[in-house]
């Protein structure tokens, strides 16, 4: 297939860059005049004729040109009339002339369109009645607009319409080809976004077909995004399948937690039950696509919920109880310890506000002993020195950057995203990307620097081959995956990373303001907790075993029954029925992130608002209601009522928790530079290895989507996938 | 055989406080259904209802019933097995006793009547699958 590269990156150049110019009154001499109906418009040499008429206030229907990716120029939908041309020209792939008068609104433009409509049609099934795409399809959308107001086919009956046979491309997407319109968006956004070259067409013409030429899955953590993709209903989500119509559902604005991205989502919401997630538009997080554990987890929530308190009877089971009941159990063991006996763990999926109330109401009883279940070294700065933990230079940061060195990391699995923005830049910005670690699939070519510390040490000293590259680059990257920092030699990584980062930071004279050291957490909320004054890991229980653990949504089991005195007494908070919740001696039911208003922090530091889609089911409670209804109950209540108070202590302790949508800068390099010097361990000689090296572990990571039936059905397709001989 | 006169009234008053069995009686039966008749007995059905007859009253009044003593005043309508409903009612004017009596077939359940607001009363479920399953600490 054709694939203009060079206007791809005029296509680039931000609509708001432009409008600032167009509406000036001269034009700056390198602008180019054309006329869109008649109106002056000033655009960059280079635009498209599409992108001149969006300048000039009209919008140019369209099926195969997507702004992210490459022009394709073959759904001839976008044809519109210029002056002195002899025939329409297809306005996505024609850049503008000096002087162009284009008429979108002209007889022969709308004769054109027309045509092309009457052209898909002759060959779309009229099944909008049974397709999951009524009500969002851009082909009923357009054809209402621009189409013709009758029809002329009358061939129904004698050789009916063209049928294709429907692809199995997994468990994710569902695929009626009958309906395709053969734009090649999903082609293209699996070979240039995704980096799977799986889809393709064969035939041409009236036998065209899109698919994967033997049957096969589409392996990409990203596949969902052709769903939304597809302008037409070839491509559904099959978990989706006939649940629900746009129409009748509820659209709420809110934030995923499946990873530390924060990717900005919507969940569609009808009687009170979460229908499906689809992405929302933020340019410096996700843009418009999101992974396919954020979209498809959904159906985790659902199952294995905690829909009630459970306590422990005297035989030692556990039995469903009320509130009142649990809470006066759990208080009367609080209350039967002294403070520093009582530890909490705060699991991945926990928000600020509960974070913030379980360390004031722990704070209150006199207990230090709050950790994180993800590690981070505490050596050196540790997380005193927000900078030390942070994605420092910002997912769209990354755009700027020159060179990348991946260390201990899988972004592809680990941050779907942030590996979506890599290989942007890869492909677009000339990015160079190293990786020292094990060797992965990243979806892009990159250097592989070695596997083990030793490697990490000949980068630090200077020895490394890659070291004179490393040297030469302009706006160097460092990304530390949190994976590797959870090894008993962590400290020692962190801190030999550190020097790398501020030797190749002065090496490269980029400025005090270019960031170069970024750690990729792994899980949601890993920033907010280390913000609010949580330690990192849970080395401090282990140093003091506690006799009251307070599990908040802690579900990885880095702590067990078995690592703990006999008679600890287990509080387990949280949504689902996982690990944490089997070796509990009370449990208190709380509620998801698509059933509170509360606040995550991504990797970079940037306070996001997840919004209430649904109610917590059964008698769950939004998470912070829970421990101040526990304070109250133990006659120490916490000092706030409302979230708006809870706000204002996380304001009180950490401010960048209250700015939501910024990102909180921190620079703070060089103190932690001169801190790490203290460390003086070495890193053992074990390999860096990402936890999640093939794509069917990507899908089961925490209590949500191991609980998510249609996860399930993805790692055992990725599975059978691996042994497949395609 | 007009019965216009106060005498006849009286006659009628005598007759109806005779054929209920006296005025101690009758002050019952005023007490529990607020009205006072007399009529013929058509019959009695297996729960211990009396159902009488009395063209003198005009339609619509000449079919009653007297509900089981054991009833006292928790009678209602349910109480009326539908064979005298439909007697009762004048969908037929053949009483449910010898020959009007309809057939019953073998598999014919017993009638019971209404049973809200008892220990025996129905109570519908839902048969749809919950929404939300919920984790039972046994299963694993």
């Amino acid at each position: 297939m054709l694939r203009l590269w060079p206007l791809r990156h005029v296509a680039k150049t931000p609509l708001s860059a432009l409008a600032k110019y167009s509406s000036a009154p001269a034009a700056s001499p390198e602008k180019v005049e054309v006329f869109i109906d008649g109106k002056p418009v000033y655009v960059e040499p280079g635009t498209t004729v599409l992108q001149a008429c969006a300048e000039g206030g009209v919008e140019i229907p369209r099926f195969c040109y997507h702004d992210r990716l490459s022009i394709a120029g073959n759904c001839r939908m976008c044809l519109v009339e210029v002056e002195k041309s002899p025939k329409p020209i297809a306005s996505c792939a024609m850049p503008v002339m000096k002087g162009m008068r284009v008429k979108t609104d002209s007889p022969v433009s709308r004769k054109a369109r027309e045509g092309v409509m009457e052209f898909l049609l002759v060959n779309h099934p009229l099944d909008c009645p049974i397709c999951d795409q009524g009500g969002e399809c851009d082909l009923q959308d357009q054809s209402m607009v621009f189409g013709s107001d009758r029809s002329r086919f009358t061939d129904s009956a004698y050789t009916g319409k063209r049928a294709v046979e429907d692809k199995n491309i997994g468990p994710l997407v569902k695929t009626i080809m009958t309906r395709c319109i053969h734009c090649t968006r999903c082609i293209r956004f699996a070979s240039e976004v995704a980096g799977v070259d799986d889809l393709g067409t064969t035939g041409r013409g009236n036998d065209m077909q899109v698919g994967t030429y033997v049957e096969k899955m589409l392996k990409s953590e990203l596949s969902g995004n052709v769903i939304d993709l597809c302008p037409v209903g070839a491509l559904t989500s099959k978990p989706y399948a006939f649940t629900a119509r746009p129409w009748e559902t509820k659209k709420i604005e809110s934030i995923d937690v499946m990873d530390a991205v924060g990717s900005n989502i919507v969940v569609t919401m009808r009687t009170n039950e979460v229908m499906r997630i689809v992405p929302r538009l933020n340019e410096e997080v996700n843009e418009e696509w999101i992974s396919d554990k954020t979209r498809f987890a959904y159906d985790g929530l659902k199952r294995q919920r905690l829909t009630s308190p459970f306590m422990k009877n005297k035989n030692g089971i556990l039995e469903e109880s009320d509130w009142e009941n649990a809470f006066i159990a759990a208080a009367h063991k609080l209350n039967a310890v002294s403070g520093n006996e009582i530890a909490a763990i705060a699991g991945g999926l926990a928000d600020a506000e509960a974070l913030v109330s379980l360390k004031d109401f722990l704070n209150k009883l006199g207990s230090e002993g709050l950790c994180t279940e993800e590690m981070f070294p505490m050596d050196g700065a540790g997380t005193d020195l927000r900078s030390n933990y942070l994605l420092n230079t910002t997912i769209a940061g990354i755009e700027e950057a020159d060179l990348v060195v991946l260390i201990g990391t899988n972004p592809r699995y680990e941050a779907p995203i942030f590996n979506a923005r890599l290989r942007k830049s890869w492909v677009h910005n000339e990015l160079d990307v190293a990786l020292l670690g094990s060797p992965v699939d990243l979806s892009f070519e990159y250097e592989h620097l070695g596997e083990t510390a030793n490697d990490l040490d000949k980068l630090v000293s200077g020895n490394h081959p890659f070291s004179k590259r490393l040297a030469s680059a302009k706006r160097p990257v460092i990304v530390v995956g949190s994976a590797i920092l959870q090894r008993s030699d962590g400290g020692a990584l962190h801190s030999a990373i550190t020097r790398l980062a501020q030797d190749i930071r002065v090496q490269s004279g980029c400025g005090d303001d270019w960031k170069v050291l970024n750690v990729l957490h792994r899980v949601a909320s890993q920033v907010a907790a280390l913000d609010l004054g949580y330690k990192a890991g849970v080395d401090y229980i282990r140093a003091n075993p506690p006799k009251v653990l307070y599990l908040l949504g802690a579900d990885e089991a880095v702590l067990t029954r078995e690592d703990l005195p006999k008679d600890t007494f287990i509080i387990y908070q949280g949504h689902h029925g996982d690990r944490g919740a089997s070796m509990a001696d009370v449990i208190f039911p709380g509620a998801a992130y698509t059933e509170k208003d509360v606040t995550y922090v991504n990797t970079e530091g940037r306070a996001q608002l997840t919004r209430q889609a649904v109610t917590p089911p059964g008698l769950a409670r939004n998470d912070w209601k829970i421990i101040r209804a526990l304070s109250e109950i133990m006659g120490n209540s916490l000092p706030y009522d409302k979230i708006q108070e809870v706000r204002r202590r996380l304001a009180e302790v950490a401010p960048n928790l209250v700015r939501v949508g910024d990102v909180e800068e921190a620079n703070y390099f060089k103190q932690a530079q001169e801190l790490a010097q203290l460390v003086k361990k070495t890193p053992s000689n074990e390999p860096l290895s990402p936890p999640m090296k093939t794509l069917k572990e990507f899908y089961m990571t925490d209590s949500i989507s191991r609980a998510s039936q249609t996860m399930a059905k993805c790692v055992q397709a990725a599975t059978e996938a691996e042994t497949s001989k395609y | 055989m007009s019965k216009t006169g106060i005498l006849d009234k009286l006659n009628v008053f005598r007759q109806i406080i005779k054929d209920n069995g006296g005025l101690g009686k009758s002050i019952y039966v005023w007490y529990k259904t607020d009205d006072m008749k007399t009529g013929d007995l058509v019959g009695e059905d297996k729960f211990g209802n009396k159902y009488y007859q009395n063209n003198y009253y005009f339609f619509g009044r000449n079919r009653w019933a007297i509900y089981s003593p054991e009833k006292h005043l928790d009678y209602d309508a349910s109480q009326i097995p539908p064979e005298w409903h439909r007697w009762l009612q004048y969908i037929s004017d053949v009483p449910p006793v010898g020959d009007g009596a309809p057939p019953r077939a073998k598999w014919m359940a017993d009638y019971y009547e209404n049973r809200t607001a008892t220990s025996k009363a129905y109570v519908p479920y839902s048969t749809v699958k919950p929404k939300i399953q919920s984790w039972s600490p046994n299963q694993s």
